[in-house]
């Protein structure tokens, strides 16, 4: 009568017996697993408390939504917002549009060996920290740098011009710096489009006798539209996650009021000044935000090209 | 590489290569000019560098500021836990996640797929910056040299390249690995490992340059400075001025020799300098990886 429950168990005993060695590994695995990202996810629940480290978290501690209220009233939030909305805005404009014209700009060097330095040059930003960029940044346009050693000689300005202690300049400087680091990284995957378009349609188009601005106009551009097109609408997805360090590392205290961005808004809150649940508060509404847009910046990937990324 | 031979060499073509090259030209300047600046502010003597006028060429050729550099202890060590933390950051999780990966691919193993895609919900999701952190401190990892490591063992981004690499191998071998009755481990170290040296090769150098240049984890896990790196020391250099001034210190209770050194160097020169330090090795390995770089690239860009 048992022989089906039986069976059924024996069944598993000897399946189990079988991975038994798989189980082991994964098992490691999904300690790593719970200890190094599930329990730290446990830890949004403190942005509803008011939490100190060592007090037990009781009821009494419950303090609702009154850590995501008080980021609002403060003054903070709206230039927070702000420059986070800003500087995201001239990367994803300004900066996603570098690379196109780069890549087209390579395209269309007939000599190999040129095009390859060119390449290997600008690939080389990509892989040198942050903090060797704003040593760089630093060293160069700083009033005794370089930069404005060459400004007063041709006499473009009497003075030197205070690039990094000065907050009107930084919306600027931060896009030419990530522009500057990521410029040549970031054509790599146009390259590779621009590297499957058909040679046909340029044959077709030098009988018709369009010249080589034309080529570029109305051929390689719109060869390539899909995977710009794809490339922008992912970069929705990465609306908020703007690069804190490069912030942390050229903002002076002078210039916060241009450089605070939510990241980096976290980082003293929680980190500088102990204040956690409120800090943990802001982090969690921002990761909320992303992962909505991930989530869109998918959809609507999936809905009008056949890429996605989930 | 386009054949654009079939165009016929016109005026308004020749005038549009040369914009196009000259636009490429000034990038090119644009792009290595910062740091071959720094290269001879770091070569030339810290005071004279002061007087600036210092533009292709350094004035007054010294290695004084890399020999200070290099016997002042801070950065001696620093240098050391940098490399460290390359080698163990490395090996540890390229060999992990291979392990990881090559069990998400075993598609006898009834929780492979759960498991990839437990993995794969690393990618959206994370605590946020405040709650690890306060959880590193009840681990006890803050203030050691596991914290570097440890937390970054497996990567999903890397599962999934190796895995993906794994899948493109025939599955026989596997099989009658294990007719022979070999065991999953020994499957792993001594077929797939083998086979997986390019994905490995890719990723490694990847995964190296990220240990290389991290510097933010350390700022706030090891607030001590016991454990920092050279891009640590670089930062220090470059946030704090006191920072310099006592790596100066330092100097002047050292021999003869580094006492005249050191009233030579000025904070211009040493940022300079220990900013090729931290430069060098990646420009050094770069032209040799970059087909690595690429490909790696590229791999991770036809996940979908």
């Amino acid at each position: 009568m048992n022989h089906g429950a039986i069976g059924k168990y024996a069944l598993w005993r000897r399946r189990l017996g079988r991975e038994r060695e798989l189980w082991f590994w994964s098992g490691l695995c999904i300690i790593w697993w719970v200890i190094f990202f599930l329990i730290p996810i446990y830890g949004i629940v403190y942005s509803f408390f008011n939490y100190t480290p060592g007090r037990a978290l009781t009821w009494d501690r419950f303090v609702g939504l009154k850590n995501f209220i008080s980021f609002f009233q403060s003054r903070d939030a709206w230039k927070i917002i702000r420059n986070t909305l800003v500087i995201s805005g001239l990367n994803m404009t300004v900066g996603f549009m570098a690379p196109i014209i780069l890549a087209l700009q390579l395209d269309e060097l007939r000599h190999g060996l040129f095009k390859k330095t060119v390449q290997t040059i600008s690939y080389m930003p990509y892989f040198v920290s942050w903090v060797v960029v704003a040593s760089l940044a630093i060293a160069l346009l700083n009033s005794d740098g370089v930069v404005n050693e060459v400004i007063i000689k041709l006499g473009l300005s009497d003075k030197a011009i205070p690039f990094l202690t000065e907050g009107k300049y930084f919306w600027g400087l931060i896009t030419v710096l990530n522009i500057w680091k990521t410029v040549g990284w970031s054509t790599i995957l146009y390259m590779s489009a621009i590297a499957g378009i058909d040679q046909n349609l340029y044959e077709a188009g030098a009988v018709d006798g369009i010249n080589r601005w034309g080529m570029v106009r109305y051929i390689t551009l719109p060869s390539i539209m899909p995977t710009i097109v794809l490339l922008f609408i992912l970069s929705i997805g990465n609306f908020l996650n703007l690069g804190y360090e490069q912030n942390l590392l050229l903002g002076q205290s002078t210039t916060r009021e241009y450089w605070e961005i939510i990241d980096t808004y976290v980082y003293r809150y929680g980190i500088q000044l102990g204040r956690y649940s409120f800090s943990i508060a802001i982090g969690l509404m921002k990761s909320i935000i992303g992962i909505a847009l991930v989530f869109i910046a998918n959809g609507i990937a999936r809905k009008y090209t056949q890429y996605s990324i989930m | 590489m386009k054949q654009v031979n079939y165009i016929k060499r016109t005026p308004s073509g020749t005038i549009f290569d040369i914009v196009n090259v000259s636009l490429l030209v000034a990038l090119s300047f644009l792009l290595l000019y910062p740091f071959w600046n720094q290269l001879i502010i770091s070569l030339n003597d810290g005071l004279d560098a002061q007087r600036g006028g210092l533009y292709f060429w350094p004035r007054v050729f010294t290695l004084g500021n890399y020999e200070y550099i290099f016997k002042t202890a801070g950065m001696l060590r620093a240098l050391g836990w940098s490399v460290l933390r390359v080698i163990v950051g490395t090996s540890t999780k390229l060999f992990a996640t291979g392990m990881l990966a090559y069990i998400t691919t075993v598609s006898y193993f009834s929780f492979h797929r759960q498991l990839r895609k437990m993995f794969l919900i690393t990618m959206y999701i994370s605590g946020g910056m405040i709650p690890i952190y306060l959880w590193m401190i009840k681990l006890h990892l803050i203030e050691t040299f596991t914290v570097y490591w440890l937390p970054s063992l497996l990567g999903a981004y890397e599962m999934m390249i190796i895995a993906s690499y794994i899948a493109s191998l025939p599955d026989a071998m596997f099989e009658s690995a294990r007719m022979d009755g070999a065991k999953e481990f020994k499957i792993y170290l001594n077929i797939v490992l083998p086979l997986c040296v390019p994905v490995f090769a890719a990723l490694g150098v990847m995964v190296a340059v990220g240990h290389w240049n991290s510097w933010f984890d350390i700022m706030i896990y090891n607030p001590s400075g016991n454990y920092d790196t050279l891009q640590m020391e670089l930062r220090n250099i470059l946030i704090q001025s006191d920072k310099v001034k006592k790596l100066m210190q330092d100097a002047t209770v050292g021999s003869d020799a580094v006492k005249s050194a050191a009233a030579r160097i000025t904070s211009q020169s040493m940022r300079a300098a220990t900013m090729m330090i931290v430069t060098i090795p990646i420009v050094a390995v770069y032209p040799f990886f970059q087909k690595y770089f690429v490909k790696g690239i590229s791999i991770g860009a036809v996940k979908g």
